[in-house]
């Protein structure tokens, strides 16, 4: 019977066939029949399933999905969405009660556990608009004791002995302010409250007006007493509407019950404060731009000395404080200076709140003691990055401060600290980036913003950002040039020495710090026109082509498969791939790593879209003509191992023009392809279809021709020579024990499968370790020669398997079990024979400088698992003979100029797993590409040097018109032969999609790169009509 | 209103206690729904009708409904405070007008606390 694609087992139970999963029967086999699915879909009647409460029910097999609750009516569109489709229909799926877990305590949960509240102190308790709320929570308290029994230098000592400092970022000690203007001998004085909160990101100031105002007219108001101002502002952006209309209300509550205005609480003491709406100039946060803003005065900044607290507004004194500063006075005055400057470090007392944004779990508003480590915010506070991304860097300070990297993580965070680090305090906002941020972006979003907000006073502030922004936009699109770095540090300098006001002294620093700690990126983004966050529009047309090291045009040929052009898919295919056949089922497909069809979806299927490419190729039968190249020169080329690197580099090498041999030890072709890959996944006909392709243009293949002298090559009349050896020795675990008889190289036994030899008895228990292709492949495998139970041992967790996770998937349909967090510590031999394995439990530890969580072991955690073999597949080496006489690495990789992929060796050249030790196809391939142009270069007396160029569309496809939105955003699965009979046989697994199903999946692509070639389209004509 | 005197303003606080701390109060329950720039972009207006229309459809007097600040999580806005005298303050996260419905029959009604919406229970610093 031939292989169905799906196995429907419904339950037959008596419970089921009560609720009626005879007419569930009925129903699917008339859809099925229907719709022309009798070939694909078998419907089999199981015995009592168990879950008769979610009756009736039916398993979907392959895949093991389960529905419950079926009704003959569902079935259509089930059999629609799920079997022709191949989208599980969610709505009828059985899902698993939530577990009852005890709600937590509030101050269990992390994000509260480690905040301080001081400032925030009546957060979400008291309603803001009502006054009497403040004053239940010993509000007011500080003002009656300020007013009653202290005098206002009293006053201005508690708050100099606290070491509070100025919490709009520039941390000046606000006691020190408050006595230099009360010592002026002047009157009237003005006391100002700077609500001008204008960094990106940051909502503290705000945040506060809205859920607390009293606390800052209380804060203003002793502040007043102290300095002996009778009139006060408060200056707030007129952008927040909510947190002027709260203070507001507060302020006509307060004057209400004479907390402001004459005579406040029957003292000689009077007092008043007004609301000033500044328009939303970023310039006005700095003071002296504040005063000229509430004197009607165009919003510049003017030298100091004078400071406003000698010369301010109205040119009387003047203090002007940060919101936050305020609200922490009434604090300071109920628990005194002794209690708050325990709080905090050295340097820096009290508490601060900053706005926790950007690429981190839980965002808000927090507040926590000074000296915090950036490590305690992240992770526990801010529960780490989203998607189990790499954290990267934290941005403070907003456009004035700079960017912390990971590997600062354990800094304390205060002010001097953040300074050293290159970076402030600000007022407190926290942009979090993980491994999906470009640094060089980032910079030039923030110096476009400080180029838009400068007040144009100062020629470097106004004329210097908009250079910095013309050479960072530059940068961004790929075009950089050598010495922009420089220029970028120069420039920044001199800003910084030439401006006068904050604003412009500290524009550069998002540059300068980015600069600092990620030097390598805008090398990248210069030198090799990449951006290695994959975010810079103007070098990454599209994310798939970008990340794909063929750089094959994944967006044109998708929507060629959309329209059924699958013809001309495949050439565009080809343009860049040679193996597409191999590649559409072995490829790792780096393509779908940055898919933008990930947010909120899954990546495209693009493997599996050009699988079924070259499906429809084979069964066309209109294969593609092959014909040798014709040769243009005399030189010939040898190239050690007919792997995807050899046979990529002899393609191109003969499409150059140049004869090429290709010398292969073993005795097929393929490399790793045809050794280490096993039949299920590759199968050796497909293997051998494209190596005779690459045969068929021309290249020489010798099997059984191992070369141990390049010397001898070269005698031959070879001029070039191109080392692409697979890594085929095994790597040891370097664990006590491991020469033990049943300790077998998993290599080994992949490569006798494969090859038709007898294969070492593996016996029923087969143990693995590693988590990658080999150790996958090498499971499966053992399961199919007839071991009983294979067991995968992994150090860390399934999504940090480097394996396809399709292959792992099919690997536990058939059995595999994994082991997740054990590492070996030990062989337990006996006589010499392996008994079994020691393995110590891990935990995923502290993540280290890269954000990544590394696996720790725990002590005590030692277990033995009696194995009958161990298949150690960690990671594999290469076998460089000494008469290759060419430099190597510590691991035996051949070591070459990474610009020339030239040895030591004059002509000798190396690429792929030789180079980078085990890599995947597509990357081997793509040095081998590289490898054949550098040869090319070589022979030809030309310079050989590696070129960097952008990655563009290969060709002009436009984008399919869409009937109807296509609102489903999962990939079809891929259907597979059912588990149980895929024992004792090598059958492919995968049997490739349906060209329905293939066209609707291709039609999902986003096509990000149309944006960009419109873009690019559109400004080439601008030129072109500039000129005309 | 006639300013307030040294002694007037402790009379209030001691009065206003009773407005905010349930234990002083004269009432038994008491809904803060938190109203910050966040919590109303997220939804949290709805919340506080939803709260409106099933206080006064079910008729109860003892139970206020007021609104706050933002508390602090502003990813899982819109968030309110359930307290109910003899059971330990609730803070729901991520409501809808239907999560409010059901809080509003099983938790202020039932005085059943609805553990699926919960963040945590207790005050935030801990005491």
């Amino acid at each position: 019977m031939a292989a169905r694609r799906i196995e429907l087992m419904l339950c037959s139970g008596t419970g089921c066939v009560a609720g009626g999963s005879f007419r569930i029967k009925k129903a699917l086999e008339e859809e099925i029949a229907r719709r022309d699915l009798q070939g694909e879909v078998s419907i089999v009647s199981t015995g009592c399933n168990g879950f008769c409460g979610q009756g009736p029910l039916m398993v979907v097999e392959p895949e093991g999905i389960l529905y419950g609750w079926l009704d003959p009516e569902e079935i259509p569109s089930l059999v629609q969405e799920h079997f022709l489709k191949g989208r599980p229909v969610k709505k009828l799926m059985f899902v698993p009660r939530e577990k009852k877990e005890p709600v937590p305590l509030l101050r269990d949960i992390p994000f509260f556990k480690k905040q301080t509240l001081t400032v925030l102190r009546n957060k979400g308790l008291i309603d803001p608009e009502r006054i009497d709320d403040y004053i239940a929570r010993d509000g007011y308290v500080a003002l009656e004791t300020v007013l009653t029994s202290m005098q206002p230098e009293e006053v201005i000592e508690q708050i100099r002995k606290s070491g509070l400092r100025g919490r709009g970022g520039a941390g000046f000690p606000t006691g020190v302010k408050w006595k230099v203007c009360r010592n002026e001998p002047r009157t009237p004085k003005y006391i100002i409250c700077n609500c001008d909160e204008g960094d990106p990101g940051a909502y503290m100031d705000r945040s506060v007006f809205e859920s607390d105002p009293q606390s800052v007219i209380e804060g203003q108001t002793i502040a007043a007493y102290a300095i002996g101002a009778s009139h006060g502002y408060i200056y707030v952006r007129s952008e927040y509407p909510l947190a002027i209309k709260r203070m507001q209300i507060a302020l006509q509550q307060a004057r209400e019950y004479g907390l402001l205005g004459e005579n406040i609480l029957g003292s000689a003491f009077s007092f008043d404060l007004e609301i000033r709406e500044g328009s939303g100039a970023f310039v006005c946060g700095e003071e002296t731009s504040l005063i000229h803003s509430i004197e009607g005065k165009s919003p510049e900044p003017r030298q100091r000395p004078p400071f406003p607290a000698q010369v301010g507004l109205w040119g009387c004194p003047t203090v002007i404080n940060n919101v936050e500063t305020l609200a922490n006075v009434p604090v300071i005055i109920n628990r005194g200076a002794d209690w708050f400057s325990g709080i905090g470090t050295e340097t820096s007392k009290g508490t601060k709140i900053f706005s926790l944004v950007g690429k981190i779990n839980n965002t808000g508003l927090i507040e926590v003691p000074m000296g915090m480590k950036l490590r305690e915010i992240i992770y526990e506070i801010g529960d780490g990055i989203p998607g189990n991304k790499k954290f990267k860097a934290v941005q403070t300070g907003g456009p004035s401060g700079g960017c912390i990297p990971a590997s600062l993580m354990d800094l304390p965070i205060d002010y001097e600290s953040l300074i050293q680090a290159g970076s402030m305090m600000g007022s407190g906002g926290m942009i979090v980036m993980d491994e999906d941020t470009c640094m060089v972006d980032v910079s030039k979003f923030y110096i476009q913003f400080t180029n838009d907000e400068s007040c144009g006073k100062c020629s470097t502030c106004r004329d210097g950002s908009a250079a910095l922004l013309e050479v960072l936009t530059r940068i961004t699109n790929g075009e950089g040039r050598d010495g922009d770095i420089e220029f970028l540090e120069e420039l920044g300098k001199a800003i910084k020495d030439a401006s006068m006001c904050g604003l412009g002294t500290s524009l550069p620093n998002p540059v300068l710090s980015t600069i600092r700690y990620f030097r390598d990126e805008y090398e990248a983004h210069i030198k090799q026109k990449r951006c290695p966050a994959v975010v810079c529009r103007g070098i990454i047309s599209s994310p798939c082509q970008y990340m794909c090291p063929l750089h094959t045009d994944v967006p044109a040929y998708l929507t060629l498969i959309a329209r059924g052009q699958f013809k001309e898919a495949l050439e565009v295919v080809r343009r860049t791939n040679p193996l597409p056949i191999i590649c559409g089922r072995v490829c790792m497909a780096h393509c779908t790593t940055k898919c933008r069809s990930k947010e909120g979806g899954d990546a495209i299927a693009v493997r599996e879209l050009k699988r079924f490419l070259t499906d429809w190729e084979l069964a066309s039968g209109e294969l593609p003509e092959s014909a040798p190249f014709p040769r243009k020169y005399d030189e010939k080329v040898a190239i050690i191992g007919s792997g995807p690197a050899g046979l990529t580099a002899a393609y191109y090498l003969a499409e150059k023009g140049y004869a090429v041999t290709v010398f292969e030890k073993f005795p097929v072709a393929g490399g790793m392809l045809a050794l280490a890959i096993p039949d299920y996944r590759l199968p050796k006909k497909l293997l051998q279809m494209e190596i005779d392709v690459i045969r068929d243009a021309g290249v020489d293949i010798k099997t059984n021709s191992p070369v141990e002298d390049v010397g001898a090559v070269f005698h031959e009349g070879y001029r070039a020579v191109l080392i692409a050896v697979g890594a085929h020795k095994n790597r040891k675990l370097e664990i006590p024990g491991e020469d033990a008889e049943g300790v077998i190289d998993p290599l080994t036994v992949l490569r006798k499968v494969n090859l038709g030899e007898e294969v070492p008895a593996l016996g029923n228990r087969v143990g693995i370790i590693g988590g990658g292709n080999t150790a996958v492949d090498a499971a499966r495998t053992a399961l199919r020669l007839g071991s009983k139970e294979v067991v995968i041992f992994y150090r860390r967790t399934r999504p940090e398997m480097p394996a396809i996770p399709e292959d792992v998937e099919a690997a536990f349909e058939e059995g595999v079990k994994i082991e997740y967090l054990v590492a070996p510590t030990r062989v337990v031999a006996e006589h010499g024979r392996l008994k079994g394995v020691e393995f110590i439990r891990t935990k995923l530890g502290e993540p280290d400088a890269s954000g990544r969580k590394r696996p720790v072991p725990i002590e005590g955690s030692e277990f033995v698992v009696e194995l009958d073999s161990l298949l150690p597949a960690v990671s594999q080496d290469t076998e460089i003979p000494a008469g290759f006489g060419v430099e190597v690495t510590k691991g035996n990789a051949v070591k070459v100029n990474n610009e020339t992929l030239m040895t030591n060796r004059d002509g000798v050249f190396a690429c792929g797993d030789a180079v980078t030790l085990p890599t995947d196809v597509t990357s081997a391939m793509a040095e081998a590409r590289n490898a054949a142009e550098l040869i090319h270069k070589y022979l030809r007396g030309e310079e050989v040097k590696r070129e960097y160029a952008l990655i563009t569309p290969s060709i002009r496809v436009e984008p399919i018109e869409l009937e109807s939105e296509i609102t489903d955003t999962t990939r079809p699965l891929m259907p597979r032969i059912p588990a149980e009979r895929r024992k004792g046989n090598f059958d492919e697994v995968e049997l490739g999609y349906i060209k329905e199903v293939a066209m609707r999946e291709a039609a999902r692509c986003l096509r990000c790169d149309w944006e960009v070639q419109k873009m690019r389209e559109r400004a080439r004509e601008q030129e072109i009509g500039v000129e005309a | 209103m006639p300013k307030l005197t040294l002694d007037e303003l402790r009379k209030k606080r001691e009065d206003a206690r009773k407005s905010i701390y349930l234990r002083e109060g004269d009432f038994t329950g008491k809904i803060t729904v938190h109203l910050g720039t966040c919590g109303i972009a997220a939804g949290a207006r709805a919340i506080v009708s939803t709260f409106l229309e099933e206080l006064e459809a079910s008729g109860l007097t003892n139970v206020v409904l007021t609104t706050s600040g933002c508390a602090g999580l502003c990813s899982r806005e819109p968030m309110a405070t359930v307290e109910m005298l003899d059971l330990p303050p609730v803070k729901y996260v991520e409501l809808t007008p239907e999560k409010a419905k059901r809080i509003f029959r099983e938790h202020i009604v039932g005085s059943t606390i609805v553990a699926g919406y919960a963040l945590g229970i207790g005050s935030e610093t801990g005491g």
